[in-house]
C-alpha cells in the first residue's frame, strides 16, 4: 500500500471508519481505509455491492461524514470545515458525475455546465470552458435542454460540468452504468482525454472491469477494507482479481 | 381497495394534513357562524320570554309602519283604551306600556353610553300592576317621583352608575337628569341580564320622554286564572274588533323573530365568506390530489397491472378524499364549536345578555359533513378519474411526469365554462331568477375556474418570465431556477395561484366599488349641500333627534343666515309599480299574527323619505337641474330625483299614493324633479306634510344645514353652534368636509370587516401554495440533491424556494387584480346606468399597491415551511436517490 502524502495527493482518506446503526444492527461500511489519489491520474474504485466503495466516495466528497479517521481534498481536512465551507468546497474544488439524473431539466446544457460558477457568482474561464466543451464534443448541443439529449450526451454534459471549475478532483459514481456499451466507451474515452490532455484528476467508482480498464490504477475494496490495487489495468486482469476476491 | 386507500393515506399523512387544514378552516368558520347564530337566537328568544312572562295578551293598533329589518312601529293607543280593555270579561289586569327607543343614556363619563351597534336603549314605564310587572328590582326601589328612574343592572355597571347617582338621559326633548333609585333584572330573582339598556320611569315621565303624552305603545293584559292565552285574546278581539290582539307567547315570538331576522341576515353575510373560503379550499384539494395522482403513477399502474379495475382506482382515490374530508370536517366542527363559544362570550359581554352554551346540533353535524366531505370528494373527482386512465404499462416504463400542458380540449371546454359563467354572472347581476345573489356567485365562480384552469396555464410562462424582469437578482442562477421551476408545470402553478386569485379578485372588486361609491357619495354630498356647518345627531337611529328648542335657538342666532332642518321617516309607496314589486320580492307575512283587526296597509314598497322646509331648503340644498316649478313644492306634494321617478314612470303633476301609519293612504302630487343626489331618502316632502302624516316619533330633526351670515367669521359661528349643543352629547357640529367624512366612515368599518373575513380565504390560499411547493419539492428531491452536491448553498436553495413562492403569489395576485378590475368595471357600468352623473369609477391605487406588496409577503410566508424542509433535506439522502 502506498504511503499517503497530503503534499502530492489530490485527495485521500486516513484510517477512515464509517459505522451505520448501533449494537446488533451495526454495519462497518468502512473499516479502516487509508488511500490517496494522485494528481493528474485516473483512478477506479472497484468492489462488489456492499463493499463500501460508494460510502468511501461520499465521504471523500464531503457528502457524508466519517465515524472516525480523516479525509482530505488537496491540503484541507474536511472535518475542519463548516457546512457552508463544505458547500463551497464541493462547488469550487470537487466535480461530480452521477450514474443518472445529473442535469437540471430546466437549464440548457451550457447552463448546466456553468452551474457551479453561476452559483458562486463567478465568470467561467472561457478558454478552459472552450477546451472542455470541445474535448467532450458538446459544441453543437450547448443550447439544448437535457430532455433533448441522448443518455451519452447527458453524461458528457455532466462530465463537462464537473471539469468546468478546474477542480482538484472529479468523483464519478458509475458514470456509464446507465449507458449502452458504445456510449459508455465513448464517455470513458472522453474522461481519459480530460486526464491526459487537461491534466485533471478523476476518481471513478465502478463494478465494470471494462470501465476500470480505462483507469491508470484500480483500487479494490471488500467488506470496508482495501484488498488490493493494480496499476495499468486491463479488463482481463481486473476480472481475474475480482474473481479471486470474490472467493 | 378500501385497504389500499387507507394505506395510502397513512403513507402520505403529512401531505394530506395541509389539504385537511384548508377544509377544517372553512368548516370551522361555517359551523361556528351557524352555531353562534342559533345560540344567539335561542338566547334572545329566552330574553323576550322572560321579559313578557307576565303577559297573557297584548293589544295594539293594527296600523303600523315598517322600519326595515323586520322592525315595525305601531300607532300608539290613547290611555282610555286601557280602561276599555280592562273592562272586557276574562281580563284580570291591563296596563298601558311605553316601549320606546328614542332616548340615550349618558354615562358617568359624560359620553353616550348607548352605541348604535350595541344593544338598543329602551324607555319603559314602571308597572304599578303586579301581574304585569317584568323582572325584579334587585337593589333600591321603584321610581315614584318625576325625577326618579330605574336602570337594568348591566347597563348601570357599564355606564358607571350606582343607586343614588344622578343619571343623564337625552331624548328628543333635550337632556334631563334623574336620580337612580333602583336596579332591575329579568327573571323571578332579577338576576338575568336584560340584553338591552332599559330605562324605567314613572308612567307620565316615560310618556313625555317618548313623545307619547297620554298614550301607550301597546296594552299588556293578564287573564283570569284558568283562562288560556288564546281564549283571552279572542275575548278581547271580540269586544274590540278594531284592535289587534296577540297572545303573550305570540308577542314574545314576534319580538324574538324580528331580532332573529337581523341575526340571520348577519349570519348569511358572514357565511358567504365561509363558502368563499371553501371554494378556495376546493382548488387546493384539486391541486393536491392532482399532484398525488401524478406522483404515484407507477404505483397506480402496478395496481392496474395486477388486475385492479379502473373503477376501483377511481374508488380508491375517492375513498381517500372522503376520508380526509371526513376527518377534517369533524375537526372543523370541533374548532367551530370552540370559535362559537368564544364569540358567544364576547356577544354576552357586549349585550349584557346571558347566552347558553354552544353545542353542535344535528344540523351543524350535517352541514359540516355534507359540505366538508362533499367539497373534498367533488374536488378530487377529476384527479381520481385521471388516475384511472394510467395504463398498466406505465408501471414498467420510466414514469413520465405530467408536463401540465394545456390541451385543445381543455381550451374548448374552458371557453364554454367561461361563457356560461359570464352569462350567469350577468343574469345574477341583472336580478333575474329566484336567487340573484346565488346565480351571480355561481357565475363568478365559473369564470374564476375557467380563467384559472385554462387561461392562466397558457399565460403563466410568459407572465412569470415578465415578472422575473422586475427581480433585482434576475440574472442570478438562483432566480433563473426559481422562474424555471415556477413555469415547469403551468397547470399546477396556475391552479395554485388561483387559490390566491380568488381572494385578490374579491378584495380588488370590493375596494374599487367601495371607493367608487365613497367618492361618488362624498362628491354628491359636497355638491348637493350648501352649508357652512351641519348640526346633526351622531348616532343615526330613527326616533332620536335634535331637541326642538335647540333648533329654534340655532335658527335665532344672529350669526346664522339660514338653518334648514331635515327629518326622516318611513313610508310605503303603494302605486302599481310598487305593488308589483312587493308581490314579487317580499315574503312579508304582515298581519298573520294575532286576532282582531289586521293592518289596513296596502301592499307596497317601504322606503325612507325626508321632510324639508320649502322656505329654506332651496338655499341650503343644491338640487341640480330642476324640471318643474320649485314654487309648486307646497303642502301635499313631493320632490323626487329624476332617475327614481323615471324608473317608476312618475310624471310631473302625478298623484302618488303613499301609505302612512298615522293617516293611512295619502296622495301626494309630484312637484318637481331634480338631478343631484341628496341623502339617503328616496324623495322629499315639505315638513308640513311630513308632520301631518308621520307618527309623532319621527317628528324630529336629524340635521340642520347652517349657513353663516355674510361677514361673520366662521370660527365665531362654530363657537356659537358648539355652545348651543354643549349639553347634548348626541348632537355634533361639523363643517361640510367633516360631515361628509363622518357619513362615509361606517363604510370604512364595513370594508375593514369584509377584508378581515376575506383573510380566511387568503390564509387558506397560502396553505395551498405551501402545500404545492412542498409536494413539488418532494418531486424534485433528486434535482435538489444534485444542486447541493455541485455546490448550491442552503441559503441559495432556500432563496430559490422563496422566489418561486413569491412568483406564484404575485402571478395569482396579478390575475386577481385584472379580474377584479374587469368585474368592477362591469358592475360599475350597471350602477352608473342607474345613477348617471353621480357614479364615478374610482380605482384606489394605494390599496391595490398594498395588495400586491401583501401578496409578495404572503408568498414569502407560504414558503417558510417548504424552504425550511428543503434546506433540512440531507444532501446524501437526496444524492442517494440519484
Amino acid at each position: 500500500m502506498s504511503q499517503t502524502s497530503i503534499d502530492t495527493a489530490a485527495a485521500g482518506a486516513i484510517d477512515a471508519v464509517k459505522i451505520y446503526g448501533e449494537d446488533d444492527t451495526e454495519v462497518r461500511a468502512l473499516d479502516g481505509v487509508t488511500v490517496s489519489f494522485e494528481r493528474g491520474r485516473f483512478t477506479a474504485i472497484m468492489g462488489p455491492s456492499g463493499s463500501g466503495k460508494s460510502t468511501l466516495m461520499h465521504c471523500l466528497a464531503g457528502l457524508d461524514t466519517l465515524t472516525s479517521g480523516r479525509v482530505f481534498i488537496a491540503d484541507t481536512y474536511l472535518d475542519t470545515l463548516s457546512e457552508s465551507q463544505l458547500t463551497e468546497m464541493r462547488r469550487d474544488q470537487i466535480g461530480f458525475v452521477f450514474q443518472a439524473f445529473n442535469l437540471i431539466p430546466t437549464l440548457s446544457a451550457l447552463e448546466n455546465i456553468t452551474l457551479p460558477m453561476d452559483l458562486a457568482g463567478r465568470k467561467p474561464d472561457q478558454d478552459w470552458l472552450d477546451q472542455v466543451v470541445d474535448i467532450l464534443g458538446l459544441r453543437p448541443r450547448l443550447t439544448h435542454r437535457p430532455s433533448e439529449l441522448s443518455g451519452g450526451q447527458q453524461q458528457r454534459v455532466a462530465v463537462a460540468r464537473a471539469l468546468a471549475t478546474q477542480p482538484q478532483i472529479v468523483f464519478a459514481d458509475e458514470p456509464t452504468g446507465n449507458l449502452d456499451s458504445r456510449s459508455g466507451t465513448d464517455l470513458l474515452e472522453f474522461m481519459r482525454h480530460a486526464v491526459d490532455d487537461l491534466g485533471q484528476t478523476i476518481v471513478m467508482v465502478t463494478h465494470d472491469p471494462t470501465a476500470a480498464a480505462h483507469a491508470d490504477r484500480v483500487v479494490f475494496l471488500a467488506d470496508g477494507q482495501i484488498r488490493d490495487e493494480m496499476i495499468e489495468p486491463t479488463a482481463e486482469r481486473v476480472l481475474d482479481l475480482m474473481k479471486q476476491l470474490g472467493d | 381497495m378500501f385497504r389500499v386507500a387507507l394505506k395510502d393515506i397513512l403513507a402520505r399523512k403529512r401531505r394530506l394534513v395541509t389539504t385537511g387544514l384548508a377544509i377544517l378552516l372553512g368548516i370551522a368558520f361555517l359551523t361556528g357562524t351557524q352555531m353562534l347564530s342559533q345560540t344567539l337566537k335561542g338566547s334572545i328568544s329566552a330574553v323576550f320570554d322572560d321579559a313578557y312572562a307576565g303577559y297573557d295578551a297584548v293589544v295594539r293598533s293594527p296600523k303600523e309602519q315598517d322600519l326595515g329589518f323586520g322592525q315595525r312601529v305601531h300607532v300608539p293607543l290613547p290611555a282610555s283604551t286601557v280602561d276599555e280593555v280592562r273592562s272586557v270579561a276574562g281580563v284580570a289586569a291591563a296596563s298601558g306600556i311605553v316601549e320606546s327607543a328614542n332616548a340615550k343614556l349618558i354615562g358617568a363619563d359624560g359620553k353616550v353610553a348607548s352605541s348604535s351597534f350595541g344593544p338598543p336603549t329602551i324607555i319603559y314605564n314602571w308597572q304599578e300592576e303586579r301581574l304585569l310587572r317584568t323582572g325584579k328590582v334587585t337593589e333600591g326601589r321603584e321610581p315614584k317621583a318625576d325625577n326618579e328612574m330605574v336602570l337594568d343592572f348591566g347597563s348601570a355597571a357599564k355606564a358607571g352608575y350606582r343607586v343614588g347617582d344622578k343619571v343623564k338621559i337625552t331624548a328628543n326633548s333635550g337632556t334631563q337628569t334623574f336620580k337612580l333609585v333602583g336596579l332591575v333584572g329579568l327573571g323571578t330573582d332579577g338576576k338575568t341580564p336584560t340584553g338591552a339598556t332599559t330605562l324605567i320611569f314613572p308612567t307620565a315621565v316615560a310618556q313625555e320622554l317618548a313623545d307619547l303624552t297620554g298614550k301607550f305603545n301597546y296594552i299588556a293584559v293578564a287573564g283570569d286564572e284558568g283562562l288560556s292565552q288564546e281564549a283571552l285574546a279572542s275575548a278581547i278581539a271580540g269586544a274590540r274588533p278594531e284592535l289587534q290582539v296577540l297572545t303573550g307567547a305570540e308577542f314574545a315570538k314576534e319580538n324574538a323573530d324580528s331580532v332573529g331576522q337581523v341575526i340571520d341576515i348577519l349570519a348569511t353575510f358572514v357565511t358567504v365568506f365561509g363558502y368563499i373560503a371553501l371554494f378556495v379550499a376546493a382548488f387546493i384539494i384539486y391541486n393536491t390530489f392532482s399532484i398525488l395522482v401524478a406522483q404515484r403513477t407507477r404505483e397506480t399502474a402496478l395496481l392496474r397491472a395486477v388486475g385492479a379495475h379502473r373503477r376501483q382506482i377511481v374508488l380508491a382515490n375517492l375513498i381517500e378524499a372522503a376520508f380526509v374530508g371526513f376527518v377534517a370536517s369533524i375537526l372543523g366542527l370541533l374548532v367551530g364549536t370552540g370559535l362559537a363559544s368564544v364569540l358567544r362570550r364576547g356577544v354576552s359581554a357586549i349585550f349584557s345578555m346571558s347566552t347558553s352554551q354552544t353545542l353542535p346540533g344535528v344540523n351543524n353535524i350535517t352541514t359540516a359533513l355534507g359540505v366538508g366531505v362533499g367539497v373534498t370528494v367533488i374536488s378530487s373527482f377529476v384527479p381520481s378519474y385521471k388516475a384511472s386512465r394510467v395504463p398498466p404499462i406505465a408501471a414498467l416504463s420510466e414514469a413520465t411526469l405530467d408536463r401540465g400542458i394545456v390541451s385543445f380540449k381543455r381550451i374548448v371546454v374552458g371557453s364554454g365554462v367561461l361563457l356560461v359563467g359570464a352569462a350567469l354572472a350577468v343574469a345574477g347581476f341583472a336580478e333575474l331568477g329566484p336567487n340573484p345573489l346565488l346565480i351571480f356567485g355561481a357565475g363568478a365562480a365559473l369564470v374564476l375556474i375557467a380563467v384559472s384552469l385554462v387561461l392562466a396555464p397558457i399565460i403563466v410562462g410568459p407572465a412569470i418570465r415578465f415578472l422575473g424582469l422586475f427581480s433585482p437578482w434576475r440574472r442570478s442562477v438562483v432566480s433563473r431556477l426559481s422562474r424555471a421551476n415556477a413555469i415547469r408545470n403551468p397547470r399546477r402553478t396556475a391552479s395554485t395561484a388561483a387559490a390566491l386569485t380568488i381572494g385578490v379578485t374579491l378584495v380588488t372588486l370590493i375596494a374599487i366599488i367601495a371607493s367608487s361609491i365613497k367618492a361618488s357619495v362624498s362628491d354628491a354630498a359636497t355638491e348637493a349641500i350648501k352649508a357652512d356647518f351641519i348640526v346633526s345627531v351622531d348616532t343615526f337611529s330613527l326616533g332620536s333627534g335634535i331637541p326642538p328648542e335647540t333648533v329654534k335657538e340655532i335658527q335665532a342666532l344672529d350669526s346664522v343666515a339660514v338653518a334648514s332642518p331635515m327629518r326622516f321617516g318611513p313610508v310605503r309607496i303603494t302605486d302599481a309599480y310598487a305593488r308589483k314589486h312587493a308581490a314579487s320580492s317580499s315574503s312579508d307575512d304582515t298581519g298573520q299574527l294575532g286576532v282582531g283587526a289586521t293592518s289596513d296597509a296596502p301592499p307596497g314598497e317601504d322606503t325612507l323619505i325626508s321632510g324639508i322646509d320649502p322656505k329654506t331648503a332651496f338655499e341650503s340644498v343644491n338640487f341640480g337641474k330642476i324640471s318643474g316649478n320649485p314654487a309648486d313644492f307646497v303642502d301635499g306634494t313631493l320632490a323626487v330625483s329624476k332617475v327614481f321617478a323615471e324608473e317608476r314612470g312618475w310624471k310631473l303633476g302625478d298623484e302618488i299614493p303613499l301609505y302612512f301609519a298615522q293617516t293611512g293612504e295619502q296622495k301626494l302630487r309630484v312637484a318637481f324633479f331634480y338631478t343631484n343626489f341628496i341623502g339617503s331618502a328616496s324623495f322629499h316632502i315639505p315638513i308640513e306634510t311630513f308632520n301631518k302624516n308621520m307618527l309623532k316619533m319621527f317628528d324630529v330633526d336629524y340635521l340642520l344645514t347652517v349657513q353663516a351670515k355674510d361677514g361673520v367669521p366662521l370660527a365665531q359661528v362654530r363657537k356659537e353652534l358648539d355652545s348651543a349643543v354643549k349639553d347634548l352629547p348626541t348632537v355634533t357640529v361639523q363643517d361640510l368636509g367633516e360631515y361628509v367624512k363622518s357619513q362615509t366612515a361606517p363604510f370604512d368599518t364595513f370594508l375593514a370587516i369584509v377584508y378581515a373575513l376575506l383573510m380566511l380565504a387568503v390564509i387558506i390560499a397560502l396553505i395551498g401554495i405551501a402545500n404545492t411547493l412542498s409536494l413539488s419539492i418532494l418531486e424534485r428531491t433528486r434535482e435538489l440533491g444534485l444542486l447541493r452536491a455541485v455546490g448550491m448553498s442552503k441559503r441559495q436553495l432556500r432563496r430559490s424556494v422563496f422566489a418561486e413562492s413569491v412568483l406564484i403569489s404575485v402571478f395569482g395576485t396579478a390575475i386577481g387584480l385584472v379580474l377584479g378590475l374587469v368585474f368592477s368595471a362591469a358592475i360599475s357600468t350597471v350602477i352608473a346606468a342607474d345613477n348617471p352623473d353621480i357614479f364615478q369609477y374610482t380605482v384606489p391605487v394605494p390599496t391595490l399597491v398594498v395588495v400586491v406588496i401583501g401578496a409578495m409577503f404572503a408568498g414569502v410566508l407560504a414558503a417558510v415551511v417548504p424552504a425550511w424542509r428543503t434546506a433540512k433535506m440531507q444532501v446524501l439522502e437526496a444524492v442517494s436517490a440519484l
